[in-house]
């Protein structure tokens, strides 16, 4: 009986060691392209600012729900249609859906280079009247990846 | 056998109870009341029902299209009376009738007299001209149906009208033939209305009738076999590509660059210039920045503009896709308008709906391009 006993508690052991090794893993490998899209913009940040120190999760969240004003009329707000919560789905003016910006809530957000450059040009420009620099866009991935 | 049938018939009403003679036989009293339940399901949902409720409408006219073919068929192999060739139609008679009537009077006639027989040839001709046009509207404009094969856009169209005019002629068809039961009955006192239940006419100068049960065989066996016949041909004719229409697939990066904002719009929307134009303004995009890079850009157009309202002969790609408005948008064309007034500025506002331009949510066949009447279905809370 105890010989058996022991070795379930073994083989057990060892699957749960495999199982978490296999999911770190692929965490790795998941989470990568975002930390590659972080680290771009934190060297595109540290050649202008060289004390830079890291972006911040205050300031991104700022950006999200300020009202600059300096944009176009009908579309004041980053919330005006990712919603003010950023675990909640928002809604396109013309009546999509979104998915929630909330990287918990959506996991396969901010992984494609291009695409997360062409909504910034895009929705800053129409929140902002200008182009996002690269310090508010790190700071907008940090607030998203620790909501 | 001539005995039995005596002893069977109703006693009552008339004095003579021996002298009701079976004139219409069970299947073309069948056929008469089949017909008023399809004429009826077809015209309240031709005139008064929203347009989502054509599906019905064209269940309702596939069954007088079998109808009227039996009916017809029935006039060369049917009983004695429903013959076309007993019917009384020479003018010199119908003249004769006339005058009689004008006295207050209506002769006997065991089948149909003069008027009547010229009356059910009306019918059977409005019937048939409703059932071809609607084939033709239904095959030209929602590219449904056994004629969608050959049929364009605009011969669609004028049979549209054309239906609606003999749809208003049928109205008056079928007022003319009340008209008729309702003098028959209370003027000269022939009881019509319940001979087309019971099939018998109480006649004096009638040669013995037939029996009960005559006929109901034959006029099943013809019913089956003209039933599977336009069935079976019907549905095969419908089974081949409608001409004016062909199912296009949607590019990947189409359905990602224009798909993210709002619905993806088929094609056939628009025309190749209007396609050009938007293509060419989206730094400036109704408002919003929804720029792309070059190389999608020249991907997405030439896509479009393959595929432009030139290309397809359909309702929509007619009304709307083909027609210019000086924003580009496919919501500003006169016919879009003028589809949708009767949509409350609310109902486009419901969380389902969103926006005007969300044509999906309303339009279940969007995709297609084909915008089928009977595929609208407004969201929950939306009463047009
Ligand atoms: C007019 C509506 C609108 C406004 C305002 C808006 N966005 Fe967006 N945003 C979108 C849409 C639509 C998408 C793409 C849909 C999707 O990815 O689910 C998007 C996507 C993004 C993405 C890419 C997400 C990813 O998965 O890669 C980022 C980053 C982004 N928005 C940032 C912002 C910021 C920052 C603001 C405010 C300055 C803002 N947005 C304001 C509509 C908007
Ligand atoms: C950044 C968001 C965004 C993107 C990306 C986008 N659109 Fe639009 N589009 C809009 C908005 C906003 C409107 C107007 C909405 C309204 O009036 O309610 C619109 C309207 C339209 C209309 C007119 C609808 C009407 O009213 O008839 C067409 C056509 C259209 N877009 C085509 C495209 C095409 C093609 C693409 C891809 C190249 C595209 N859109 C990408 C936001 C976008
Ligand atoms: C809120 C719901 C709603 C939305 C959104 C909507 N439609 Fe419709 N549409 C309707 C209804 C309802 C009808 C039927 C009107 C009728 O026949 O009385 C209709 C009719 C039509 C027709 C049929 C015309 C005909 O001759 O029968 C076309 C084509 C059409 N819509 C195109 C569009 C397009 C393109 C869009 C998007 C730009 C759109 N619709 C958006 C509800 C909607």
């Amino acid at each position: 009986m105890k010989p058996h006993a022991n070795s379930f508690t073994l083989s057990t052991l060892a699957v749960i060691i495999f199982t978490s090794w296999i999911l770190a893993g692929a965490n790795v490998a998941f989470a990568s392209p975002r930390q590659n899209i972080l680290a771009d913009y934190a060297a595109r940040v540290k050649i202008q600012t060289p004390g830079f120190e890291g972006f911040s999760t205050d300031r991104g969240k700022k950006l999200f729900l300020s009202k600059p004003g300096t944009g176009k009329p009908d579309i004041p707000s980053c919330t005006t249609c990712h919603s003010n919560n950023p675990a909640n789905p928002g809604q396109t003016r013309a009546g999509k859906a979104i998915e929630p910006m909330a990287v918990s809530r959506s996991p396969a957000r901010y992984t494609d280079f291009k695409k997360v450059e062409k909504w910034f040009r895009r929705n800053c420009k129409s929140v902002t009247g200008r182009i996002c620099t690269s310090l508010e866009k790190g700071d907008f991935l940090t607030f998203m990846i620790n909501q | 056998m001539d005995s039995n049938l005596h002893n069977n018939l109703p006693r009552g009403p008339v004095e003579k109870p021996d002298q009701y003679r079976l004139v219409w036989d069970l299947p073309l009293r069948l056929f008469h009341w089949f017909m008023v339940i399809a004429v009826s399901v077809a015209g309240i949902t031709g005139f008064l029902a929203p347009s989502w409720w054509l599906d019905t409408h064209v269940v309702a006219g596939y069954a007088i299209g079998i109808l009227l073919v039996f009916r017809i068929a029935w006039g060369f192999v049917g009983s004695h009376y429903s013959k076309f060739r007993q019917f009384p139609m020479a003018i010199s008679g119908m003249l004769r009738h006339l005058r009689m009537i004008t006295t207050g009077k209506s002769d006997d006639h065991a089948g149909h007299n003069p008027l009547g027989s010229w009356m059910i040839a009306i019918l059977i001709s409005t019937l048939t001209g409703l059932v071809l046009s609607g084939l033709v509207a239904l095959a030209g404009q929602e590219k449904l149906g056994p004629l969608a094969f050959l049929t364009t856009y605009q011969v669609g169209h004028l049979a549209k009208e054309i239906h609606e005019f003999i749809a208003f002629v049928l109205l008056g068809a079928i007022f003319l033939h009340l008209t008729g039961v309702f003098a028959e009955i209370y003027i000269f006192r022939h009881p019509v209305l319940k001979a087309m239940f019971t099939g018998k006419k109480p006649m004096a100068n009638l040669s013995p009738g037939m029996k009960t049960s005559a006929y109901i065989g034959r006029g099943a066996l013809v019913f089956v076999v003209f039933g599977v016949l336009l069935i079976g041909v019907g549905a095969s004719l419908a089974g081949k590509p409608p001409m004016g229409w062909r199912a296009v697939d949607v590019p990947a990066d189409y359905k990602s660059e224009c798909g993210d904002c709002h619905v993806v719009y088929h094609p056939g929307l628009r025309s190749k210039e209007a396609w050009q134009s938007i293509m060419a303004g989206l730094a400036d995009h109704y408002g919003e920045d929804a720029s792309l890079d070059e190389a999608s850009v020249a991907s997405i157009s030439s896509y479009l503009e393959k595929n432009d309202a030139g290309t397809f002969d359909t309702k929509a790609a007619n009304q709307m896709g083909k027609v210019n408005t000086p924003t580009f948008r496919i919501t500003e064309t006169r016919r879009w308008k003028r589809k949708h007034r009767k949509i409350e500025p609310s109902v486009f506002r419901l969380k389902s709906v969103g926006s005007k331009i969300n044509c999906n949510a309303c339009h279940e066949d969007a995709s297609t391009g084909l915008f089928n009447d009977s595929n609208v279905n407004l969201p929950n809370g939306a009463q047009e």
